[in-house]
């Protein structure tokens, strides 16, 4: 099935024969390709206007902003209604169970975290308080931020479920920590 | 010519030719070494693949946990399996195509049983926590000695037989191990290079990004050296032999040899792309790797259209299924690294299983069965059979292993491919509000895990197909002669000056051992050397960060603990420029954070999240309950607990010195830190001990043992530039 144009070469390596056929065209534009590829990329990125990552960065950065839905705070009626809604306080349990035993335990007595029952609170113990700790954390204190795993609803249904444990009796309750506060 | 006869009684004495025997004995013992190491790394790579899919896996066993496993798969496959094939395939095809035998039978010897020792003492120590944590370049320095040393007597053992040899041009075969010789010799000694401060830790003398543009040049150039070169060589020889046609292009086997090698050692970037590095350094990365393709595939079509008119062969012969698959598993692999080199796919792809599937494409396609199909030619001529033509013990069974095989391939390269990609979106996912749709880490978990379960089963079919191999051939061989095959050739004849001028300048080359040598270290020493001796030289490529401390003692005691536990397996410490990264993460990292990492912790997949901002994220008592039970803070986390970090005792007798070592670098401790050493890392775990029995009074005290040191150090982690925000770079 040999082409004419097989040429073979008198090479005879412990029995193996080479022929000497021309480079396939395609290969050569492949060849060719890479290298004019190389010499262009190189510079459009480094002094071209090829963007560098910390660019190209900011710019993601800057269009997500932008299309980022205007976030209003919830209200302060919001919140109070929230603390009276049963459904909003079961969908929190359910997240509370999954995200913030690790360090409160399942029924809020606290062990990493503190004691979720009692009337101490270390950051305020008002609603909007609860709501602002869970969205920005207390990174010195171990509290991470939730706010890039939970939605603002789904924040405040936490927050809602967390003021529900208020005056439960845990199984192994962490001693007071904070100030009292006795607000709604 | 040479003619080859089956015993010497019946050779002619005239003609001048010489008689002589090759050195097939210490062939057959790499062949069976080949195949023994095969299975233990195949098996150890299936361990681990089952323990992804089930943490239960790692049987709360320090020496197989994940971490540890890993680098014995990885190095058992590549330097056990792929290393002993390369030197039992280059030592039979060499003294062949250069019709002498081997220089030395006690360099053989000593090499041969030098390798295997070597593969032994990788395995303990890597199971003991013994490690560099450079990926495939994990031997702690005795060992990388060990090395250095074996693989030199290999290249005096090769440039020995160019020195004896009785055929006067040089094969592109030959052409192609003498590079692989060459360039892996500079790799290992210059990614080795480090400081020891006892038998078995040493630091590397690069910190940082400087360290991982190193390591990357060397394991990128591991692949390309290690892997592909030498198999080259191999493909150059057993496939022409077991298809019985010539080699198509001998211009095209030159032009894709010199370009390959040049190129390789400038695409090491590429495993860089958006980390810290110098940007200029990640062009050159890409750049290069797309030169690469057509270099690449330039071995491939010599490969695949060497078979013109031998094509009906493949239906029935089993070597040339072998070889014609693998050389078109190269040709996919070597298309999909450039691909998984462009900014834009390596976004997505890099931390992912999708390297994964890409790197076992490769391996299991490439070298495998590059492998499978010459051990089925090479044994029934290594061990013969009086008075027959050799012949497998069943051709049936081997073309069952093929398809066996292939399947299993498929599988472990399609799941992981899908893996990939899904894992990579995830990643990615923000909802309408601006969140990230798996901002719990374990939350992508469930979409994985059917797909780790197929890429075990395709590894179990895999590994089937070895094992009938193993049968196969241990049938072929039993009852056969082991003697040295004998051969006659004439000596070398002086040159004479008119032959000479005909010839074209490569091949007056391919005559010209030495200074074919020369040219060959030339090229595949530049890229390297162009990437890596400026970054080490201009300051201006990792700009300082005043805020960026060396580590305290017992933090720096933890790192070497989060080395030996080979966490860098399945954690990153790089957080690129993305927004998905950085809402996930915090701010991206930056190449001055990175100045006293010895060695640096990049890695390369993302098995768990990203580390690097992991400082301060979580209090110490979240760590201590995390290391002890995953599971008890991330629901459904596939890490091994580490239960022994809690009972061993911390180690401080080697911390002055591991400071010391560290002032020769780079890193400002005053002699009182050295000599303070011991007393300021016990104050610290004092500390923060203290601060975990005053939160929880039951807990036990854990200031002398491992655990702690180890808290220290994911506390520290990626907090300096939080220390002085704003006034950070310089």
């Amino acid at each position: 099935m040999s082409r004419v144009d097989d040429e073979i070469l008198d090479h005879d390596y412990d029995g193996i024969r080479e022929y000497d056929n021309p480079l396939p065209r395609w290969w050569l534009a492949l060849f060719w390709f890479g290298i004019v590829f190389g010499v262009v990329y190189v510079p459009y990125y480094l002094f071209g206007p090829g963007p560098l990552a910390a660019e190209e960065y900011a710019e993601e950065m800057a269009a997500a902003a932008a299309a980022m839905p205007e976030k209003k705070a919830p209200s302060e009626t919001d919140l109070l209604a929230a603390q009276k809604d049963e459904s909003r306080i079961a969908r929190g349990k359910e997240t509370f169970l999954k995200l913030c035993v690790a360090c409160h335990v399942a029924d809020g007595g606290g062990l990493v975290g503190p004691n979720l029952t009692d009337d101490h609170w270390i950051h305020g113990g008002a609603m909007a308080d609860v709501v602002q700790v869970i969205t920005e954390g207390v990174p010195e204190k171990g509290m991470i931020s939730w706010k890039t795993q939970l939605s603002p609803d789904e924040i405040v249904d936490v927050s809602a479920f967390v003021k529900s444990l208020r005056g439960t009796t845990p199984a192994n309750p962490k001693a007071p920590e904070g100030e009292k506060s006795s607000g709604p | 010519m040479s003619t080859r006869l089956d015993t010497p009684s019946e050779a002619p004495s005239d003609a001048g030719l010489e008689t002589f025997a090759y050195d097939d004995a210490i062939v057959r013992k790499f062949v069976v070494a080949t195949v023994f190491w095969g299975a233990v790394g195949m098996l150890a790579g299936l361990l681990a693949a089952l323990q992804l899919a089930s943490h239960h896996f790692n049987l709360e066993l320090p020496y197989i946990t994940f971490g540890r496993l890993r680098p014995i798969h990885t190095n058992a496959v590549i330097f056990a399996f792929v290393g002993n094939a390369i030197f039992a395939g280059s030592y039979y095809a060499t003294q062949r195509l250069l019709k002498t035998r081997l220089y030395s039978d006690t360099l053989s010897k000593i090499h041969f049983w030098g390798w295997q020792l070597i593969i032994v003492g990788a395995a303990v120590t890597f199971a003991l926590g013994i490690t560099v944590s450079k990926e495939y370049a994990e031997l702690e320095w005795p060992l990388d000695v060990a090395v250095a040393v074996v693989w030199i007597i290999y290249a005096i053992n090769f440039f020995g037989m160019l020195k004896t040899r009785r055929e006067k041009h040089l094969y592109v075969a030959i052409w192609f191990f003498m590079a692989s010789i060459i360039a892996v010799a500079l790799l290992h000694v210059v990614n080795s290079l480090a400081v020891p401060v006892s038998l078995f830790k040493s630091y590397p003398v690069f910190a940082g990004v400087q360290d991982a543009l190193v390591q990357w040049w060397y394991g990128h150039n591991a692949v390309a050296f290690f892997l592909t070169t030498p198999f080259l060589g191999l493909m150059y020889y057993y496939l022409p032999k077991a298809a019985e046609r010539p080699v198509y292009s001998y211009r095209l086997s030159i032009i894709h040899f010199w370009s390959l090698i040049f190129i390789y050692m400038w695409a090491g970037p590429h495993h860089l792309l958006y980390t810290a590095l110098p940007e200029w350094a990640q062009a050159l990365g890409t750049a290069f790797s797309i030169m690469l393709i057509a270099p690449s595939w330039g071995g491939m079509i010599n490969g695949l259209l060497t078979l013109r008119g031998a094509w009906d062969k493949l239906r029935t012969d089993p070597v040339l299924k072998f070889m014609v698959a693998a050389v078109t598993f190269y040709g996919m692999a070597t298309f999909e690294g450039p691909m998984l080199s462009l900014k834009s796919v390596n976004s997505l792809s890099h931390y992912t299983n999708w390297t994964v599937a890409h790197v076992h494409a490769g391996a299991l396609g490439w070298n495998g069965f590059l492998t499978f199909g010459m051990l089925y030619w090479l044994v029934p001529r290594l061990w013969r059979r009086k008075g027959q033509k050799p012949a497998l013990h069943s051709v049936k069974l081997a073309n069952a292993h093929f398809w066996l095989g292939l399947v299993g391939i498929g599988c472990y390269v399609l799941s992981m491919w899908a893996a990939g990609i899904a894992e990579g979106l995830m990643w990615k996912e923000f909802d309408a509000d601006g969140r990230l749709v798996y901002g719990t880490w374990s939350d992508t978990l469930p979409t994985l895990f059917p797909m780790y379960v197929i890429r075990a089963v395709g590894g179990v079919l895999y590994i089937t197909g070895l094992f009938m191999m193993v049968y196969n051939l241990v049938k072929t061989a039993q009852g056969a002669e082991k003697t040295d095959q004998i051969a006659q050739a004439a000596p070398l004849a002086a040159e004479t000056a008119e032959s000479e001028h005909k010839s074209h300048w490569h091949r007056l080359l391919e005559g010209r051992p030495l200074r074919f040598t020369i040219y060959t270290t030339i090229a595949v020493a530049i890229g390297g050397a162009l990437e890596i001796i400026p970054s080490l030289l201009i300051e201006s490529n990792v700009p300082t960060i005043a805020s960026v401390k060396p580590y305290t003692p017992l933090e720096l005691e933890g790192r070497d603990i989060y080395i030996a536990e080979g966490c860098y397996n399945c954690h990153s410490q790089m957080v690129r420029p993305f927004r998905a990264e950085t809402e996930r993460y915090g701010e991206y990292s930056k190449a001055g954070e990175f100045i006293y990492d010895r060695p640096f912790q990049f890695g390369s997949r993302r098995i768990g999240p990203d580390l690097h901002r992991v400082g301060g994220k979580y209090p110490d008592m979240w760590h201590y309950n995390h290391m002890l039970d995953p599971r008890s803070t991330s629901k459904g986390s596939v890490m091994p607990a580490y239960p022994w970090l809690f009972e061993d005792a911390l180690d401080l007798s080697l911390t002055a010195t591991k400071l010391r070592a560290f002032q020769i670098f780079n890193a400002p401790y005053t002699d009182d830190d050295v000599r303070d050493a011991e007393k300021n890392a016990r104050a610290q775990a004092a500390q923060i001990a203290e601060g975990l029995t005053k939160q929880v009074a039951t807990m036990p005290d854990i200031r002398d043992k491992q655990i702690v040191a180890l808290i220290a150090y994911l506390q520290r982690l990626g907090t300096d530039i939080k220390a002085a925000e704003g006034s950070a770079a310089r």
